[in-house]
């Protein structure tokens, strides 16, 4: 052994009880101390099974792991080994013991038998790391998701260890949170000196580390520093893995001739597009206007909200204002997004479009309250659907809900019947009492084949034995399954791979095509409006801040992120070179922003279309 | 279904009964539960009445909030009430028809009882006012510590609590979500006899369950990764500080106590006086 290499793997192989296939088969690799590595890989490539291989949570068929000289497989060295390589998980809710901040990092430290006054330094510096040193005696419960995860790291840096593990941390987090923990994560490894394994799907996160790993099917497939995979390019799709957004950019304008090199911060590309443009002579220019989108008319299944405020707990000590006067109007077929980040209501309001969040005056037991003298009479808040008046005690709610269609979440986590078909048919037999076997049949076979699932293969499994993205699909099918005229989805591609989710994004396209008219997702990924919405409402402190075509709304860039919101790459660049005297105006979208810089490339308007 | 569940029943602000030490208000609670049912005149009672409202005074929590808790248990105390007043057997009595029996103990006790069960609601409900659940725990865990004596395994019995406290607002969070979603899909728990009722549970029964295992999962492997095991090596960083105000609180206690016992010995039953005077009518 030498002391070098802090973690030594040796053709390592490991199988599921019950599988047959190895989900890692014949790893090596040499970790040194100090050093940040990425591990790349598709769900279901063994990455994670790699991360707890490492630390004993899992025990190797074959080969030989040491940790700092230390052989995993003894049992009697595991517990000495996890003081040394900790784990922060995926799910920062799962991982917390206590209900209070401080009393959870504690946890590992107590475990291991550290004196009192020591655990007390250790959480100070622990918060101290990951920039929560105010939130010591907060509730995790009320915490966003990256502040939640930052304490999970804080919680597994207590106990000290040399080797930092992050499997999969980031995936559940919103971008804004990914960013917190990868900030931390690269400051531990600076300023620490501590040795980082970044297990991730997302190829951006991959090329800040000083070497990276690309897993397949239990191997390494590739392996090098983040240049040398950028510059495996296509290969990385038979992974399963797609490129950084910013390199298909980059690729784009490199096959119209410009000189790009490979680079992940949005500056540098702009500066890069910059250069090429003046070694050409063109200073300053400006692009041609984004195609006017057609306003969509009055339409029978328009959606129309007024002065909507809600307060949850209200009449408690906890009463917080989640929506404070949103006023909205959504036409019928657009594919709309709503933006905010965690906290600003935005899944409050959608879950008042069909009603599982009633309007007051449409309780059973409201009654009109008459204003005090000399008060103004309170503002009503009116919702209408279509025809629906959400404001209506005797509004037909099963109608609307059968019409307004919800996928929350992580929709996958609902799924409970024996079978995929009968779980499918459950929303669809809840609004049509009487519905007759052939019908109901063919509405599911229907539902499940527009998802792009194969019914007869699959109609009879239980949902349980699918994979994460078929059970997503399945969930999405069973709530189409009427026919809805809206669909809402929250957070639609929340915590899938770059290729899930260009998957599920397709998938809506297409819902939207052929099934619904209207489509509004809820998202906090400002990429993801961009590219696929065709009207966007941003919804800050309970209101709404702007309603417009995507590119309209992100083309107030520096507004947007007093709010604490991101704007979409093309739209950073785009402000970048404005500064230089280029003004490109798209539509936001990767393939239309890239038409446009080559566009003034190439001296004006050269396309004689 | 679940809006109304606030988790536990603290109710913030920053007053003395609040800063006290989680175990003195557990202790005193003990107390004053073992006095209410040992008090047996009117002097103790009044005593405990005296110690309850003051404590409420000084919490700064609305009397609402308290009487609260008390709604819940109206009905038992009526209940309770009218079996007392007719069926309790005495010798100073008022009326009788048949079983029915009213007599001056038997009114005397009713209204005895009812007192009770009514302070002690309120006292309770005072601490669970004013003690947030994650104190609530230090303090059984460090009541319960002499337990370890016996090989009791108080620091597991410790962190389920901790544990069980850490997850219910998750999981609540969770139902509401299973729930919203399943009646998107328009399943309704709010109509249909009792069989269909329950029936409509298992759509949120199921998913809930399979979450709940999945969770803990998890939960285990975080907890191996952050080196738990059952060593009795391990240490305690909370501790909790017994301070002047809780000193204090005990003395108060104690002079309680010693109040009531004092009331009983020497104002045992005046049952009888009652029973003149009313005769002189």
């Amino acid at each position: 052994m030498s002391q070098d290499f802090i973690i030594e793997c040796e053709n390592v192989k490991f199988s599921y009880a019950g599988s047959q296939a190895y989900a890692l088969n014949g790893v090596s690799l040499k970790v040194k101390r100090g050093e940040f590595l990425s591990v790349i890989g598709h769900n279901g490539s063994g990455k994670s099974t790699f991360a707890r291989l490492l630390n004993g949570l899992l025990e190797a068929d074959e080969g030989k792991i040491t940790v700092l000289g230390l052989d995993v497989s003894d049992s009697k060295n595991v517990v000495e080994i996890r003081k040394h390589v900790g784990i922060v998980f995926q799910n920062p809710d799962n991982q917390m013991v206590a209900s209070i901040v401080e009393d959870d990092i504690a946890f590992g430290p107590e475990n291991i038998g550290v004196e009192r006054e020591e655990i007390g330094r250790r959480i100070d510096w622990a918060l101290k790391a990951v920039g929560m040193e105010k939130y010591r005696e907060s509730t995790p419960t009320r915490l966003s998701g990256g502040q939640k995860q930052r304490i999970a790291v804080a919680g597994v840096l207590a106990i000290k260890p040399d080797v930092l593990i992050l499997d999969e941390s980031t995936a559940m987090l919103d971008p804004k949170g990914r960013r917190e923990v990868i900030e931390v994560v690269k400051r531990l490894n600076k300023e620490e000196g501590m040795t980082i394994i970044l297990i991730t799907h997302f190829m951006e996160e991959a090329l800040l580390a000083d070497r990276a790993i690309v897993m397949n099917r239990g191997e390494i497939a590739i392996e090098g520093t983040p240049e040398e995979i950028f510059e495996s390019g296509e290969i990385l799709e038979t992974y399963n893995l797609s490129l950084p957004r910013i390199s298909i950019l980059s690729q784009k304008l490199r096959g119209a001739g410009m000189r790009i090199d490979n680079v992940l911060q949005p500056e540098k590309l702009a500066n890069q597009i910059v250069a090429n443009m003046q070694n050409k002579g063109i200073y300053g220019g400006q692009s041609s206007k984004p195609d006017k989108i057609a306003i969509n008319e009055q339409g029978e299944w328009d959606i129309d909200v007024k002065d909507l405020v809600f307060t949850y707990s209200k009449k408690s000590p906890f009463a917080t204002k989640a929506l404070n006067g949103i006023n909205l109007h959504i036409s019928e077929g657009e594919f709309f997004g709503i933006i905010g980040h965690t906290g600003s209501g935005k899944s409050t309001l959608v879950q008042h479009f069909n009603a599982l969040i009633k309007l007051p005056q449409a309780e059973k037991k409201y009654k009109a309250k008459k204003p005090k003298k000399g008060q103004l009479n309170p503002v009503i808040s009116s919702i209408f659907v279509g025809q629906f008046d959400l404001g209506n005690k005797k509004c037909d709610w099963r109608a609307l809900r059968s019409q307004v269609g919800m996928v929350f979440q992580y929709p996958e986590y609902q799924l409970f019947a024996e079978s995929v078909f009968a779980d499918v048919a459950f929303g669809l037999k809840n609004f049509k009492k009487d519905i007759s076997a052939e019908e109901l049949e063919q509405a599911v076979r229907e539902s499940i084949e527009v998802v792009g699932l194969d019914y007869n293969e699959i109609k009879d499994k239980s949902p349980f034995d699918l994979s994460g993205g078929q059970k997503r699909r399945v969930a999405i099918a069973g709530v189409i399954v009427t026919k809805p005229h809206i669909l809402i989805l929250d957070e639609p591609a929340a915590g899938l791979d770059p290729k899930g989710k260009n998957e599920i994004m397709e998938l809506l396209h297409k819902l939207h095509r052929e099934w619904c008219k209207t489509v509004i997702i809820v998202s906090h990924d400002m990429d993801e409006v961009a590219e696929n919405c065709t009207k966007a409402a941003v919804i800050s402190n309970g209101s709404v801040f702007a309603c417009d075509a995507p590119y309209k709304i992100f083309a107030r860039s520096s507004e947007l992120n007093a709010l604490g919101l991101d704007v979409p790459l093309t739209s950073k660049i785009a402000a970048q070179l404005e500064t230089q005297g280029y003004i490109i105006e798209s539509d936001c979208t990767l393939s239309d922003f890239a038409e446009k810089v080559i566009e003034v490339y190439s001296g004006g308007k050269t396309n004689a279309q | 279904m679940l809006n109304d569940v606030t988790f536990g029943q603290f109710y913030p602000a920053k007053s003395v009964v609040h800063r006290l030490d989680p175990r003195i208000k557990l202790l005193s609670l003990i107390a004053i539960i073992v006095l209410l049912f040992v008090a047996n005149n009117f002097y103790s009672l009044a005593l405990c009445a005296v110690i309850i409202f003051s404590a409420i005074i000084a919490s700064q929590v609305p009397f609402k909030s308290v009487l609260r808790s008390v709604k819940a248990i109206i009905f038992i105390l009526i209940f309770t009430a009218i079996l007392n007043i007719f069926f309790h057997r005495g010798e100073h009595v008022f009326f009788e028809y048949g079983v029915i029996h009213i007599t001056l103990e038997g009114i005397i006790f009713t209204v005895f009882l009812i007192c009770r069960l009514f302070f002690l609601v309120m006292a309770s409900s005072v601490l669970t006012l004013t003690t947030t659940p994650v104190a609530l725990t230090d303090g059984i865990e460090s009541l319960l510590k002499p337990l370890t004596l016996i090989k009791f395994p108080v620091h597991v019995l410790a962190l389920i609590m901790s544990i069980a406290l850490r997850f219910i607002p998750t999981l609540i969070d969770e139902t509401n979500r299973i729930i919203s979603a399943q009646k998107a899909r328009g399943a309704d728990f709010e109509s249909g006899n009792i069989f269909k009722r329950i029936a409509a549970i298992v759509p949120i029964l199921i998913p809930l369950l399979i979450s709940a295992f999945r969770r803990a999962d998890e939960l285990g492997d975080a907890m191996d990764a952050r080196c738990y095991t059952d060593s009795k090596k391990r240490t305690k960083y909370k501790k909790l500080k017994f301070g002047l105000r809780d000193l204090f609180t005990f003395f108060i206690f104690a002079a309680f106590i010693a109040g009531v016992v004092l009331f009983n010995i020497y104002c045992y039953d005046i049952c009888p006086q009652i029973y003149e005077y009313i005769k002189v009518y």
